[in-house]
């Protein structure tokens, strides 16, 4: 291939990928490629807007795309962020790396499961719930049975230092205060909790019978429910002053400074509509969704039949930056 | 003149794309606020992960070199030197592993001896328990890598035999049985080789992050990965990127101090003037079983697993419907990254074997370290260069996945030329010199159709590299561009086993097909020349 040759497929490959069409929306995501593509697939297909996306991988811990978009604030290369939750979109508001859009359709989704300024929005959301071994008699209904002896050695929980896990112990943190936080840990610690490397696989250890017991996202114990795997879900602390489940919706962002702003705000109206609330609720992903009325799976309650944990998000993201030291110590790093 | 012009621009343009984003990164991480920081660092020694994290990194390369060598040397004596049937077959075989990306070999190993994998249906839950306890950790990368790794001592084996004076075995034939002429003769001769070997199945194991990942085994390239992706801080993945250079850089030492002159010198003998091979006997058959057993495990079996468990047109049409555009993307950046590869590798391969400038060895030293080097801290180093608005034309498109491809796979391309320029006789430059001839002219008219065999091979190994590339790609790919072994890493959170093994075979086939094909491209040019 001669030189003039290289030139003129090096140009034209910088012309058709710099070309930026109107009808073009950029999309950071951090939910699972296999649950969101067909979504913004479907996006793509009823609205004619192209959809460009960058997927998280396992490896990143559901980061990755958060962190890119932290490197790009001062050349901003996305539209929307599609959290798969809404401590990172708390982040983001924070650094200064998002702006707010109200979407109208974000009016019935309850106040609790959105930013006041418009920051971020959630829908479809998980719920920290406990699988339970089916063999288990008489199981926990409450995330405080991994301190207590009778379940000594038989819990398991993801690595703390990830994920939804990192968010709900947050949480803790901000409910109960540091010091019972800490204490629950240390205990946590004295009953040999197992920990696995994420929430998929401490459900396979409890379904396969090694753990009694572990605290997951609704969508890892529906999908094995599915999968005719031997396993119960319980909806932890859900008696009277019992303080609830941690709910963790997806949030949709619009980005600072996004080179496609009127396409960004179609794909977040879209993202918030009932109808992919009710795609993403019978998708194998098994996500509650947040519009009242709206149909979800046998397996799954509706929002309104489960007491959840109150919780400012503003706060969790601020107390999960705080808590990583700790918790690395936790896990003797 | 043109000639010293043409060559500087390459030299400028090859420090430019792989030195520039390494010493971008270097810079950012001891500059901190605009003042001078060495805290990252002060971090990463501090820290004892980040020493066991090294010692997990040692202990797994070493591990699986000595293996690699221990089988590799031996296989690639039966393979070149000897009567072994279908030895030509074998050592076909025993290439796909290295052409394939590491991580879809992890992968399907995991899908045969996984906690449900297909050997769970077949012996049980309890023994599947085990074998997957032994898959995720050192035992199980060790494995996998090895089996990955094993064709690079094993060609090499059988390209230094190729080297090895006819007449020296001959007459010490004469004397003693060909046990005794391999110990005293053929494998000191083919020493250098081994240690080539040795120290590329090092490095290459030192700089793998997808298969620790995959597999659970804590190595110092998934920190630096870890550090990028998970948390985001430069700083910290450029520390902890730092340790990996180093042991590089070193190893690159002892390759410079020890190998480089003996493994240039390489004049293969031709078919005739070689002995004819070693006769095996009555041992022929069962050393064939044993090579064919190896190569069912180590290659049939994880290809067949990938075929199984994707077995039905759904899970290719799903494939195909969710990775048709990648695969294509893929193919086109593979494509391009080959041919620039093989333009900036044969140029660099000119300067280094005519050693045009006598900063040739640097530049020769600079490819390789940049080969060596972990994707990540590559990776990293474009971002940390090319993410500003004023470069969008580059981080922006996929012209940022072509300078990776460039930074990291030069050596490959650059090496190939030198061997083969090595087999041009320098009169044949300069007749055309003295007739005239102008140095583009002679290259193009002369040098380039002579070396057109290295040529070939150089765009086949750029290609199939480019490919199967995942840690360049997957830190820097543009919005929409990513390509089929990225897909398949974003798909593996959650993604149904069936469809991925599907992806996983396609890859395979996209890689292996063309590279068929190719490869018969110079052995029938071999063919044209000698009949």
């Amino acid at each position: 291939m001669s030189p003039r040759s290289i030139c003129f497929v090096l140009s034209a490959l910088i012309f058709v990928s710099c070309s930026k069409p109107q009808d073009t929306v950029v999309v950071y995501v951090s939910e699972d490629q296999v649950f969101s593509e067909p979504i913004l697939r479907d996006f793509e297909r009823e609205t004619g807007i192209e959809v460009r996306a960058v997927y998280d991988t396992e490896e990143a811990k559901s980061t990755g795309a958060m962190n890119r978009l932290i490197a790009e604030k001062d050349n901003p290369q996305a539209d929307v962020y599609w959290a798969n939750e809404p401590i990172r979109a708390e982040v983001l508001k924070q650094k200064g790396i998002s702006a707010p859009y109200v979407s109208p359709n974000a009016e019935d989704i309850p106040p609790e499961f959105r930013d006041p300024d418009g920051y971020w929005t959630g829908f479809s959301a998980r719920v920290r719930v406990l699988v339970v071994n089916e063999g288990v008699e008489d199981g926990p209904g409450t995330i405080l049975a991994y301190t207590d002896p009778r379940w000594e050695g038989r819990s398991v929980i993801a690595n703390p230092l990830f994920g939804t896990t990192t968010a709900e112990i947050a949480a803790l943190f901000v409910i109960w205060g540091d010091e019972r936080a800490r204490e629950f840990m240390a205990a946590m610690k004295r009953n040999r909790v197992a920990i696995s490397t994420n929430n998929g696989e401490s459900a396979d250890f409890v379904a396969a019978g090694q753990y009694d017991f572990s605290l997951v996202d609704s969508d890892d114990a529906v999908n094995r429910m599915r999968q005719g795997r031997p396993v119960t879900m319980v909806y932890p602390d859900q008696e009277e002053g019992g303080m609830g489940c941690f709910v963790v919706p997806n949030a949709a962002v619009f980005i600072k400074g996004s080179p496609h702003p009127e396409a960004a705000r179609r794909l977040i109206d879209y993202l918030l509509s009932g109808e992919t609330e009710r795609k993403l609720a019978f998708a194998d992903c098994a996500q509650i969704p947040l519009h009242l009325g709206v149909q979800t799976p046998p397996e799954l309650k509706p929002m309104s039949e489960i007491k959840v944990m109150r919780v400012d998000y503003a706060d969790v993201a601020r107390k999960m930056v705080e808590i990583q030291p700790f918790l690395k110590a936790w896990m003797g790093l | 003149m043109a000639r010293r012009a043409f060559l500087t621009f390459i030299v400028v343009l090859l420090l430019a794309i792989g030195m520039l984003p390494v010493l971008s990164m270097l810079a950012r991480s001891v500059i901190v606020d605009g003042r001078l920081s060495l805290a990252s660092y002060a971090g990463l020694l501090a820290s004892s992960r980040q020493w066991s994290l090294m010692r997990n990194s040692m202990v797994l390369s070493c591990l699986v070199t000595a293996l690699a060598v221990a089988v590799g040397v031996p296989l690639g004596i039966l393979l070149g030197k000897t009567d072994l049937p279908f030895r030509r077959f074998f050592a076909l075989l025993f290439v796909i592993p290295l052409l394939i990306p590491p991580y879809i070999v992890a992968v399907s190993w995991f899908d045969l001896l996984g906690r449900e994998g297909l050997l769970m249906h077949l012996v049980g839950a309890t023994a599947a328990g085990a074998t997957a306890r032994l898959l995720f950790g050192l035992p199980g990368c060790v494995f996998v890598l090895f089996s990955i790794f094993l064709p690079i001592p094993m060609l090499l084996t059988m390209i230094f035999l190729r080297t090895v004076n006819p007449r020296l075995e001959e007459a010490a034939r004469l004397v003693s049985n060909w046990r005794g002429v391999m110990k005293g003769i053929t494998i000191p001769i083919i020493l250098p080789g081994v240690l080539l070997a040795a120290m590329l199945v090092f490095i290459l194991t030192f700089g793998e992050f997808s298969v620790p990942n995959f597999l659970r085994y804590d190595v110092f390239p998934v920190e630096s990965f870890t550090q990028f992706s998970a948390f985001y801080n430069f700083e910290a993945a450029t520390a902890a990127a730092v340790p990996l250079a180093a042991v590089t850089l070193l190893v690159l030492l002892v390759e410079a101090a020890f190998l480089r002159k003996r493994t240039y010198q390489l004049r293969p003998f031709s078919e005739s003037e070689r002995l004819p091979p070693v006769e095996l006997g009555a041992r022929r058959t069962w050393l064939s079983a044993c090579v064919g057993v190896a190569g069912l495990v180590i290659v049939v079996v994880p290809v067949v697993v990938l075929i199984v468990q994707s077995a039905g047109m759904d899970a290719y049409a799903e494939a195909m419907n969710r990775a048709g555009g990648s695969l294509l993307r893929s193919l086109l950046y593979a494509a391009i990254g080959a041919t620039l590869l093989t333009v900036f590798g044969f140029f660099t391969g000119y300067l280094i074997q005519t050693k045009a400038f006598r900063c040739w060895r640097s530049v020769d030293s600079s490819t390789i370290f940049l080969l060596a080097l972990p994707s990540t801290v590559i990776g990293i180093g474009l971002i940390s260069l090319w993410n500003t608005p004023r470069t969008n034309l580059v981080y922006g498109t996929p012209v940022i996945i072509i300078l990776g491809y460039l930074a990291k796979y030069t050596a490959l391309t650059s090496r190939i030329s030198v061997a083969q320029l090595a087999q041009i006789p320098p009169s044949m430059e300069e007749a055309a010199q003295v007739a005239g001839a102008g140095w583009f002219r002679r290259m193009g008219l002369i040098v380039a159709p002579l070396a057109r065999r290295g040529l070939l091979s150089g765009w086949l190994v750029g290609y199939i590299f480019s490919l199967r590339d995942t840690g360049i790609t997957m830190l820097v790919y543009p919005p929409g561009h990513e390509t089929l072994p990225v897909r398949i890493f974003t798909l593996m959170a959650n993604g149904s086993p069936d469809l991925i093994a599907a992806l996983c075979v396609v890859m395979t086939a996209a890689t292996l097909l063309p590279a068929g094909i190719l490869w018969t491209i110079p052995n029938l040019l071999t063919r044209k020349v000698t009949g």
